[in-house]
């Protein structure tokens, strides 16, 4: 029968207790991985994709200098989907079976984000969706997606209350021929039976990779109506306005022109758009001027930090997407899928603009945080800063007709 | 004629004039080196850029900078031709079997490697180039049309007529002309078909390059604004009967006007249906295009 010493014994043990630490220790210091699933080359839209990612690395550099999530860092694993719903799918299939990621975030093209959370549905894995807005997101059902972003309804609502409010009679919409942009027009149609039936609307739906709308503009020249809404995106969002604006449309003294898909603040604004934006008015999802969590604040200024631009709203959309998956792993002190979404259902975290808690209604409310705060202002200058447009609708409040700017004709 | 009739109309023919003017570089490309180039609308993209860059960036004035991005335009077209496409007509018999696939699949390459270029050395965003004239709105009895919408109207049809007499009366167009007929008769003739080749790229990528530049205070510059004017070009330079500089004008010059009255009268959503319907129509029924002659190789 072998025998060993007691010598033998404790340096077996002292071994066995080192590994024991050392593998403790490094499991403590692992990082957690985040999947993100973004556009970084055409054609989606890469300076969203951009300012997501900035907003997403600003938040984990403020987590990790924090201590990170319970001593682990975090880790984002970055995919580039061209905003192409099969390139999203690709995303985010490889994010969970290849780099184990324990959640995904960052979409921020509705139709990447109705691909991609597919497959996190399948395999099970949270999905928080940064900025996709179509209503189909939600409608879904997924126990796996929460959306701390805005949604089509809520613009819905905020075009609709806007138009009551300016005693518009007659609108026209210019939505892209995408899940957003269709979605989006349709919604605003709806709304607008609801809070002002008697105003007569249509929209027009346009080829976001067109050049040329004046076939769809043209006619409007004879009778304007009084209020055009641009649902489209950068690049065509800019051309479109240009060609509105050319053709004496708007903004003038008879129509308005505003814009519901938040276009002020992306920083290839004025460059593309020059005349045609002034007098312009934005549904805003930030403005300066806006009251902010002391968290939005630190992360605006990290923002300017890092990449001398101002703040937007897809940096805090990002960063807040970030925070509540960051919240719902420490409360849940795990990382399992189950857990995690618990968490996520029962999150109720101050993020960078206010309070966030996720609806338990079904349809356009599933995992919603509603009282996603908006603003209205207005351009009253070629290359005005945001910070000094006027803003005319603070979050809470009505519209305030007396702060608003006309073109004498 | 209502006023809305005349508004389409004249702004049918400047799409269309637009339109010939991006096509006629790819039509010479096709017609002469029979080469089907997928990186026609980078051309666009690259002039697009350049004529931007220049005058705002670099602060030279716009009728600086517009020959300018031609020259640009050419220079890019003649590193291609002499980088990627002379394998194609070296003298390697081998060479022959795979020359169309060696074509789309060199050039299409090409494409993503200058569309990922310029995305990642001038960034995503977009950039309206300078307009020739600050006139926003210049009214023309019914019509309103932006000054520099008019002014680039004009310049595209002086550029296409120089273009057209060039082939036609100049000794490099006679060359390049008798290259297209017969590349091998040519030669014997004493024709340097290499350098003929080395022009019509030039060409052709300055024309695309310069089209991209005019175009740019009303397209805006991005890295993907090549696939619109690539996929009109296609079209147009099918309809107008391949290698048929006056076929490719012809063939535009109707795209632009149906696509503008179908927009308004048939549906705005399937306008750039029109353009494919019409190719489909001609393939089917007239595949040699409007200007084009039936041909049979054996």
């Amino acid at each position: 029968m072998a025998t060993i010493s007691r010598r033998s014994a404790v340096r077996a043990g002292l071994a066995s207790a080192a590994l024991i630490a050392l593998s403790v220790g490094a499991q403590a210091a692992d990082p957690i991985k985040i999947g993100v699933t973004i556009t970084q080359s055409p054609p989606g839209s890469v300076v969203q994709g951009t300012q997501v990612k900035d907003g997403l690395e600003v938040t984990a550099k403020i987590i990790n200098d924090a201590g990170g999530i319970d001593g682990r860092p975090v880790e984002l694993v970055i995919e580039d989907t061209q905003g192409l719903p099969e390139k999203a799918r690709a995303a985010v299939e490889k994010l969970i079976t290849r780099d184990k990621v324990v959640a995904i975030t960052g979409e921020h093209q509705s139709s990447a984000a109705l691909a991609g959370m597919e497959v996190a549905h399948r395999y099970h894995i949270p999905y928080v969706n940064t900025n996709g807005w179509s209503d189909a997101i939600r409608e879904k059902g997924y126990a796996e997606v929460f959306n701390p972003g805005n949604y089509n309804n809520h613009v819905g609502d905020a075009v609709a209350a806007t138009m009551k409010s300016l005693g518009v009679k007659r609108v026209v919409a210019f939505a892209e021929n995408t899940d957003y942009g269709i979605g989006l027009a349709k919604v605003i149609g709806a709304k607008l039976k609801e809070q002002a039936p008697n105003v007569e609307y249509k929209y027009e739906t346009l080829d976001r990779a067109s050049k040329d709308f004046l076939p769809a503009i043209l006619p409007l020249r004879a009778n304007p109506p009084d209020a055009v809404i641009d649902v489209m995106l950068p690049p065509a969002a800019y051309i479109m306005m240009n060609q509105v604006y050319e053709q004496g449309i708007a903004p003038s003294a008879k129509t308005w022109f505003y814009d519901a898909s938040g276009l002020a603040d992306y920083p290839d604004f004025w460059q593309n758009v020059k005349e045609a934006g002034k007098g312009l008015l934005v549904f805003g999802l930030y403005h300066p001027k806006m009251k902010q969590p002391p968290m939005g604040k630190q992360i605006g200024d990290a923002y300017t930090a890092k990449t001398k631009n101002q703040p937007n709203r897809l940096l805090f959309q990002a960063a807040d997407s970030l925070l509540v998956i960051a919240d719902a792993i420490k409360r849940a002190k795990s990382t399992e899928p189950d857990a995690l979404i618990k968490a996520l259902e029962d999150t109720k975290l101050t993020g960078t603009r206010g309070e966030i808690t996720f609806s338990k209604e079904a349809g356009y409310k599933n995992h919603q945080w509603l009282d996603v705060p908006y603003v209205t202002f207005q351009l009253t200058d070629v290359n005005q800063k945001v910070e000094n447009s006027a803003l005319v609708e603070e979050p809470g409040h009505p519209l305030d007709a007396a702060k608003l700017w006309k073109p004498a004709k | 004629m209502g006023a809305i009739s005349v508004d389409l109309a004249v702004n049918g023919l400047i799409t269309g004039l637009f339109y010939a003017l991006m096509a006629i570089g790819l039509s010479l490309i096709f017609g002469i080196l029979r080469i089907v180039n997928f990186a026609h609308g980078e051309f666009y993209m690259v002039g697009a850029y350049a004529y931007t860059l220049i005058a705002l960036g670099l602060g030279v004035p716009v009728w600086v900078a517009l020959p300018l991005a031609f020259l640009f335009g050419a220079l890019v077209g003649w590193i291609t031709e002499r980088t990627l496409m002379r394998p194609l007509y070296a003298g390697y018999t081998s060479w022959g079997l795979m020359r169309d696939e060696y074509a789309v699949i060199v050039t299409f390459g090409l494409s993503l490697f200058l569309i990922n270029l310029v995305d990642k050395v001038i960034g995503p965003y977009a950039y309206r180039g300078p307009p020739l004239v600050d006139a926003s709105r210049i009214v023309l009895g019914p019509v309103l049309i932006s000054g520099h919408r008019l002014l680039a109207a004009g310049i595209a049809i002086a550029v296409i007529l120089i273009t057209a007499a060039l082939i036609k009366w100049s000794f490099w167009g006679k060359q390049i002309r008798a290259v297209s007929q017969n590349r091998l008769g040519a030669s014997l003739a004493g024709i340097d078909t290499a350098r003929a080749s080395s022009i019509v790229f030039m060409l052709s990528g300055g024309l695309a390059a310069f089209s991209g530049a005019l175009l740019s205070p009303v397209i805006n510059a991005s890295p993907d604004v090549g696939a619109f004017p690539a996929i009109k070009s296609y079209i147009i330079v099918v309809l107008g009967g391949m290698g048929s500089v006056p076929g490719s004008i012809v063939a535009s010059l109707a795209l632009g006007i149906i696509e503008s009255f179908g927009a308004v009268y048939l549906s705005y959503q399937y306008r750039d249906g029109f353009g494919l319907i019409l190719l489909m129509l001609f393939l089917l029924f007239r595949p040699q295009g409007l200007f084009g002659e039936k041909g049979r190789e054996v």
